[in-house]
């Protein structure tokens, strides 16, 4: 009678739901014709800037950062939007009460609410393949580099997502869930430069009062960035199109073991990191959900 | 099949349910009644583990409710009194959607609720869109959802709610045939009078505490007003004017001699009849009819009414206003 091997059922019917909806269609069609348009846009301008020197394939290789943070901003805006509603929206439809009462605990919501809005996302990344092709074809990308810049949104986009979910299980309305998850994410992204822009500042009124140096102290600092979502895909971005890090960019002092260390494997330490963060907000969201209901939820009878 | 043990519910300083003591027996359907914030829903959803106690024990089925939430979420089935829909789902795939929730395989899933909805006469909407339903086929959907994995103790709150004179007929006939097919039962309703005809027991709960339960007969038997007594005299009159003629009976004397007797505890004359709210049982009324004729007195009709559900839930929730968890 028990089915072991069964999808998550939530995600299974998000998916089926989903695809019945008009929503997604419009979105995938908004998306691809944000990213058309610019592509366009370089197009043009690109080809007015060699009109006289002969047209330089080589310069649509700035496609490559430009629909890449593209993406990233409309996914950063998109998947708040697709996940705030996702357990207040059961709330404000009184389904969660039922969903509850079933075996399927709160992480198993919760990790399917997750799941489906990733689907969504890889839709979306899907039908921008060949908008995105063409900075890779025409301007001198490798595919590898294509399937990297795709396995960076997925990340931000399980990050952006959890934080999302987070949200919806804390607020009751999914508007407000929204604005929140979107607050959160300036949040950490500002909040990481301002965490650095003002340590710099203390250490460098330090050493121009004491007349020391305190070496190493921007690098130690940078470090804050590895709690940044998007330092990774910028880190990405950077390699992609330079063929040589941040590391190497900035020139960290070789002779510091751990420092050489963190910046030579940047990405995959701060996507690690940023994950687990995802994990923990996954985690307090299914608490949430379920303290939600067991403590604070009191209803008229 | 239900053994609620001292079960108090607070928040913060509030009592929503206070040292509740229930206990019910498989097969039985138990309607649940009291006023607005009585802690009936409150109640309800520790039982199906959407809550968490503040004290007290629940034992479905001989398993401790509060300890082990997952167990009882298999052994419990929840019609909430609001229907929430999803957009764009049929029928059927509602009811795999929850049936995948308990683990269980889609040729499972769909011959069971091939059967459910029969059972709640839904088997022709089989494909049709959830949120096209009306309110009743919703509810009743909703009692098949809830019986998808068979479970021991269904819980109902207001599944009446919001229905039509139609639809509750179609959801009380359901609920009887559950009834009739040996599942447990709990229902909260505010229409008394339809709970009292399709449940074997109930309990009255106001301010988190149960002020009666038991066989619905016992309850109604154990009200303040035990019995009404309709009492026709012959030449009655219609009026205190026509004592002067003899022919009908000075009002006040008749009060007077009726409120002498034993067992007679309020007295009131109409415009046709007299109204004795009367403690006394069966062979107590025969002697009031008795002593009656014996004063002279033209008895030319005597029934009794049966107190119903609702004096009774008035009269033990006294003037309590609801709205107060």
């Amino acid at each position: 009678m028990k089915d072991r091997f069964q999808i998550n059922p939530i995600l299974k019917k998000e998916m089926m739901v989903g695809s019945r909806s008009m929503k997604m269609s419009w979105a995938i069609m908004a998306i691809c014709g944000i990213l058309t348009a610019i592509v366009v846009f370089v197009l043009i301008i690109t080809n007015l800037a060699s009109s006289y020197a002969g047209y330089s394939y080589n310069s649509l290789i700035v496609l490559f950062p430009v629909l890449g943070c593209t993406e990233c901003g409309l996914l950063s805006l998109m998947i708040p939007v697709i996940t705030s509603a996702s357990i207040s929206g059961e709330r404000e439809k009184q389904t969660l009460d039922i969903m509850l009462t079933t075996p399927l605990s709160p992480m198993s919501i919760v990790k399917g609410k997750l799941m489906s809005a990733m689907m969504i996302v890889m839709m979306y990344m899907i039908a921008s393949v060949p908008v995105m092709a063409i900075a890779f074809v025409l301007g001198g990308l490798s595919w590898w580099n294509l399937i990297g810049l795709f396995i960076m949104l997925i990340y931000l986009g399980i990050y952006v997502g959890s934080v999302g979910i987070f949200c919806s299980s804390v607020v009751k309305k999914s508007i407000a869930a929204t604005i929140l998850t979107i607050v959160i994410g300036i949040g950490i992204l500002v909040g990481t430069a301002l965490f650095f822009g003002i340590g710099v500042s203390i250490i460098e009124a330090y050493n121009l009062a004491t007349g020391n140096m305190i070496s190493d102290s921007h690098y130690g600092l940078m470090l804050i960035f590895l709690f940044n979502p998007y330092s990774p895909i910028f880190d990405f971005m950077v390699r992609a199109m330079t063929n040589s890090s941040i590391y190497e960019m900035i020139g960290v002092d070789n002779s510091n073991i751990i420092f050489e260390f963190i910046y030579r494997f940047w990405i995959p330490i701060s996507m690690i990191i940023n994950l687990i963060i995802s994990y923990g907000f996954l985690k307090l969201a299914a608490k949430h959900v379920n303290v939600g209901h067991k403590n604070k939820t009191m209803k008229r009878s | 099949m239900l053994d609620i043990q001292n079960l108090t519910k607070s928040y913060g300083q509030f009592l929503a349910v206070n040292n509740l003591n229930l206990h019910i027996d498989k097969g039985e359907i138990f309607g649940f009644v009291g006023p607005n914030g009585a802690g009936k829903t409150t109640t309800m959803k520790i039982v199906c583990g959407l809550l968490a106690a503040s004290g007290g024990s629940v034992m479905v089925d001989g398993v401790d409710a509060l300890n082990n939430p997952d167990e009882i979420k298999r052994k419990v089935g929840y019609v909430p009194d609001f229907f929430g829909v999803y957009d764009n789902l049929k029928v059927m795939e509602y009811m795999e959607f929850f049936g995948s929730m308990y683990g269980m395989k889609k040729a499972d899933v769909d011959s069971i609720s091939e059967g459910l909805l029969e059972l709640v006469n839904l088997s022709d909407k089989k494909d049709v869109f959830v949120d096209t339903l009306s309110r009743g086929m919703k509810q009743r959907l909703c009692v098949a959802r809830a019986l998808i994995h068979n479970p021991e103790l269904l819980v109902l709150d207001e599944p009446n709610s919001g229905l039509d004179p139609r639809a509750r007929f179609e959801m009380k006939e359901v609920l009887k045939n559950l009834g009739s097919m040996g599942k447990t039962i709990i229902i909260s309703s505010h229409i008394l009078p339809e709970l009292s005809e399709m449940c074997t027991s109930i309990g009255i709960m106001e301010r988190g505490q149960l002020v009666t339960s038991g066989h619905v007969d016992d309850v109604m038997n154990s009200g303040n007003g035990g019995m009404k007594l309709h009492i026709r005299l012959a030449d009655y009159g219609s009026g205190e004017d026509d004592v002067s003629d003899g022919k009908t009976y000075d009002r006040e004397e008749l009060q007077r001699t009726l409120s002498e007797q034993p067992n007679v505890r309020k007295v009131q004359c109409t415009e046709d009849e007299v109204l004795v709210s009367f403690g006394g049982d069966e062979t107590a009324a025969a002697a009031l009819l008795k002593s009656l004729i014996l004063k002279g007195y033209a008895v030319s009709g005597f029934y009794k009414e049966k107190e119903d559900l609702e004096t009774l839930f008035l009269e033990l929730t006294g003037n309590h206003g609801g709205d107060n968890e």
